[in-house]
């Protein structure tokens, strides 16, 4: 009877046990309490304590954070379709997704704690649990190297893959389809652009590329270039060339419609094999080989178009502007080049990086320009310089921001002091547009592409256009993704508002710009902190008459010294 | 000992039933979706009946929005285009809305013959609802010499993107796993193309067409919900018609739909 106790009492224990794991269930499994209490630290306020990506932080932030809960990750080494793999997963947290809001979090968790992160994340999406087999990962075997050849193959890709319908016909972003894009969720996005690698959500070595473009960007319009949706999956790359002359003809003779017919036959039947795989069947041997040789080519045809999309960007970020800071105007004589000359050519451009302005409502968190560069000639009477930035859409006034009104257009604000700080303890006026410090400033807006407006700022609300304007000769241009703008002044004026510069004098500059169809109005806009800017002095052209002389003085009283000595001793004999 | 165990298995049901009707709260909140059955046995249906009717729209009919045709404008501002989220015809007939049996677990097969298709043609899809059956492929088509992309927005199932290149003029795609839908489809190139599918796991599902109509045939005699789907008026789906089906006749229900 005790034992009989004993037993019902083991078995109450189980049965209480069994609820209390069901009612764990219930409320989203947690992987550990551990993971769970970093997840919540340190994730939650962007992504949401359910995962969602609904997080206090998530109102201001484009790109949104990730919603857990549908399984969608964008950065994977997986086919389309699949989940990511634990690494993955790990590789992003600690990473972190340039030109997002997500940060490194390389130093401030500990490896630990991010793989605990990632056992967590994982519990918001119950397909991780159902899925039986492991994620297909993107084989990065037989990878083709970096070569002209290649990216020339890669850029005729770009074209007849239709990357350029929203990456635009350079990369930057600029495709026609690029206003238009919205993610999974409905939230706007942007295409990247690609000659700024250094903002590649995940990274931008050529198998990077490679698997964003194989897999897809999940959540995202980007597609995922992967087997049968490939172009003339199933053929070779001779028959595919053959092919593509012949749908490029406006009309095909009867032998050359059956020519292609049989090509759509053979094309049909590897997007069989390709889909009855994908649904999960096993193939045959001989279905197995005709997949993998059509797999084959579009491997290849993807390394060509990994390489030519790491051909559009630089290797890495350039430095903030050239040599400590400081952008340096070149000197030369005569006319000073017009917008486009070949003679910017020569010039290495200063990189000057741009933030969201987040002082003053109403703000911009989410940046769309990444910087402003700078050329810059001068010669004895007149300075030249030469902006270019990057911006996705050109927006020219004819827009307006839906709450306020405001006409929405693309801008560049110049910025210096109407005093040049004396000494480099000096205070400069307040980075933004000034304050008890005034600043002077040029203003451009698309609207009015031939002019730039002269302005005094005592504070960014309170600028003025000056009385005395035209001093200022402009020329600018859009094109692919890209503003340049071009503006001469004489070095002095005699507006007593305007900055006098001469030659060997430090100035502080600093950048403002405005794009359009980001909504960015009045102090809505990205800005730089000060840089500085000089007119590079000409080394003098007496460098070739006083060093010579000093040295001929030199050795001449050497020899008469000698000479001198030499007649004393022979006296003294 | 006999109490013990019926103690631990009231605690155990009880945690259940308080655990489902949770996990069926959070789903209620979800956008207006199809019902469909737990599960569904095909096979020959004989001695069945018709359920036939019309859909018609009430209220102040909404003027269909031309499109703005933002690029490739050769090939797709040819023709006009409009928003299809509201299409009345005559007689204020409504086009495309979906009506279907909510709670039949056994009739007919599908009808393999049918063609699934998805025309892009113009840069418009056509049809604008498309009925596809669970494990059955549909096939894209492309005829406008420029590139697409098909994007369905699925959750149940795995979403899709593919580029659709110009030259690509058929591209079936992977047949799905579940019942889900409708879902948007769109194209992300031209921002403006819409159209919706609903992957379904038995055959009783109709579109209404230009005029309101829609018929459901061979359906085993019996009582039934009868639900309805519309892309911009809503479901019925808290409050389904009931419709019975004699052997030989045809039941005739109407519906009357108005915007959400």
């Amino acid at each position: 009877m005790r034992n009989r106790n004993v037993v019902s009492l083991l078995m109450l224990v189980l049965g209480m046990l069994c609820v209390l794991m069901l009612a764990h269930a219930q409320n989203a499994p947690e992987a550990s309490e551990k993971g769970k209490e970093v997840y919540e630290n340190s994730c939650a306020h962007c992504h949401g304590v359910e995962g969602r990506g609904d997080g206090s932080a998530a109102e201001n932030l484009l790109p949104k954070p990730r919603d857990f809960t549908r399984g969608l990750y964008k950065i994977r080494s997986t086919e389309s379709g699949q989940l990511p793999t634990d690494q993955d997963l790990f590789d992003i947290i600690t990473e972190g997704m340039p030109g997002s809001s997500m940060p490194p979090w390389d130093t401030a968790l500990s490896a630990d704690d991010r793989w605990e992160v990632v056992a967590y994340i994982k519990t918001f999406y119950d397909g991780f649990k159902e899925s039986e087999t492991p994620p297909r990962a993107i084989s990065l075997e037989d990878k083709i190297p970096y070569a002209e050849e290649s990216v020339e193959i890669g850029k005729g890709l770009y074209v007849d893959l239709g990357c350029v319908e929203c990456h635009g016909n350079v990369g930057r972003g600029d495709g026609t389809s690029a206003p238009t894009l919205t993610d999974e969720w409905g939230f706007q996005t942007w295409p990247a652009n690609l000659a700024q690698g250094w903002n590649y959500r995940g990274g931008a070595d050529t198998e990077d590329i490679f698997k964003r473009f194989i897999g897809g960007i999940a959540g995202s319009p980007m597609p995922a270039f992967e087997g049968d949706s490939f172009l003339h999956f199933g053929l070779t790359a001779e028959e595919s060339k053959r092919l593509s002359e012949l749908e490029n003809k406006d009309e095909m003779t009867e032998a050359e419609e059956e020519e292609s017919g049989k090509f759509y036959e053979k094309m049909d039947a590897a997007v069989d094999i390709a889909l009855n795989r994908a649904e999960g069947m096993e193939l045959s041997a001989a279905e197995q080989q005709t997949y993998d040789n059509a797999m084959k080519v579009v491997y290849e045809k993807s390394w060509h178009l990994a390489n030519y999309v790491k051909s559009l960007t630089p290797e890495k970020r350039p430095e903030s502007a050239i040599g400590n800071n400081v952008l340096r105007s070149q000197y030369v004589q005569g006319a000073l080049p017009p917008m486009d000359d070949a003679a910017w050519e020569t010039l290495q451009s200063g990189y000057f990086p741009v933030v969201g302005q987040v002082v003053i409502e109403p703000r911009q968190f989410n940046p769309t320009i990444d910087s402003v560069n700078v050329k810059s000639f001068y010669n004895d009477t007149e300075v030249a310089f030469l902006f270019t930035w990057d911006d996705r859409t050109q927006t020219i006034g004819d827009e307006t921001d839906e709450t306020t009104g405001k006409t929405l257009e693309d801008a560049l604000a110049i910025q210096f002091p109407v005093k040049v700080p004396q000494g480099p303890t000096a205070p400069k006026p307040y980075f933004l547009w000034g304050g008890r410090l005034p600043v002077y400033l040029w203003h451009w807006k698309a609207s009015a592409p031939e002019q730039v407006t002269e302005l005094t700022a005592k504070g960014i609300n309170n600028a003025e256009a000056q009385e005395a304007q035209g001093e200022l000769q402009t020329q600018s241009i859009y094109k692919d993704g890209q503003y340049k703008l071009w503006v001469k002044r004489a070095l002095k004026t005699d507006d007593k508002k305007d900055l006098q510069l001469e030659p060997g004098v430090f100035v502080p500059i600093a950048f403002s710009a405005w794009d359009g169809a980001n909504g960015d109005v009045d102090t809505k806009r990205v800005m730089s902190s000060w840089y500085a800017f000089v007119l590079e002095p000409v080394p003098s052209s007496k460098r070739f008459i006083y060093p010579p002389l000093i040295a001929i003085l030199s050795v001449g009283f050497l020899f008469g010294l000698r000479a001198f000595v030499q007649r004393r001793n022979s006296e003294e004999v | 000992m006999k109490t013990y165990l019926l103690a631990s298995l009231t605690v155990f049901l009880a945690c259940c039933y308080v655990g489902n009707a949770f996990a069926a709260d959070s789903d209620a909140g979800e956008m207006e979706m199809l019902v469909f059955p737990e599960s569904y046995t095909a096979g020959s249906v004989s001695g069945g009946g018709t359920i036939s009717g019309v859909v018609t729209f009430e209220g102040d009919v909404p003027e269909m929005k031309k499109l703005e045709i933002t690029k490739d404008q050769a090939v797709c501002d040819a023709t006009e285009k409009y928003d299809e989220s509201v299409v009345v015809g005559e007689g204020n007939a409504l086009k495309n809305t979906i009506v279907y049996l909510i709670d039949i677990s056994k009739g007919k097969d599908f009808d393999k013959a049918a063609k699934l298709e998805i025309d892009q043609k113009g840069c418009q899809f056509n049809p604008h609802v498309q009925i596809v059956p669970v494990g059955v492929r549909i096939t894209m088509l492309n005829n406008d010499k420029v590139n697409h992309n098909v994007h369905i927005f699925s959750s149940v199932n795995t979403p899709v993107n593919k580029q659709q290149t110009k030259n690509r003029r058929r591209m079936p795609l992977k047949a799905v796993k579940k019942a889900e839908g409708p879902v948007s489809v769109k194209c992300d190139i031209h921002g403006w193309m819409s159209a919706w599918i609903a992957y379904v796991p038995h055959p009783y599902f109709a579109v209404t067409n230009e005029k309101g109509e829609f018929t459901l045939e061979d359906v085993p005699a019996g009582t039934y919900k009868l639900g309805y789907w519309h892309e911009a008026c809503g479901t019925n789906s808290g409050s389904p018609a009931s419709v019975t089906v004699e052997t030989g006749s045809t039941a005739t229900q109407n519906f009357t739909l108005k915007l959400k």
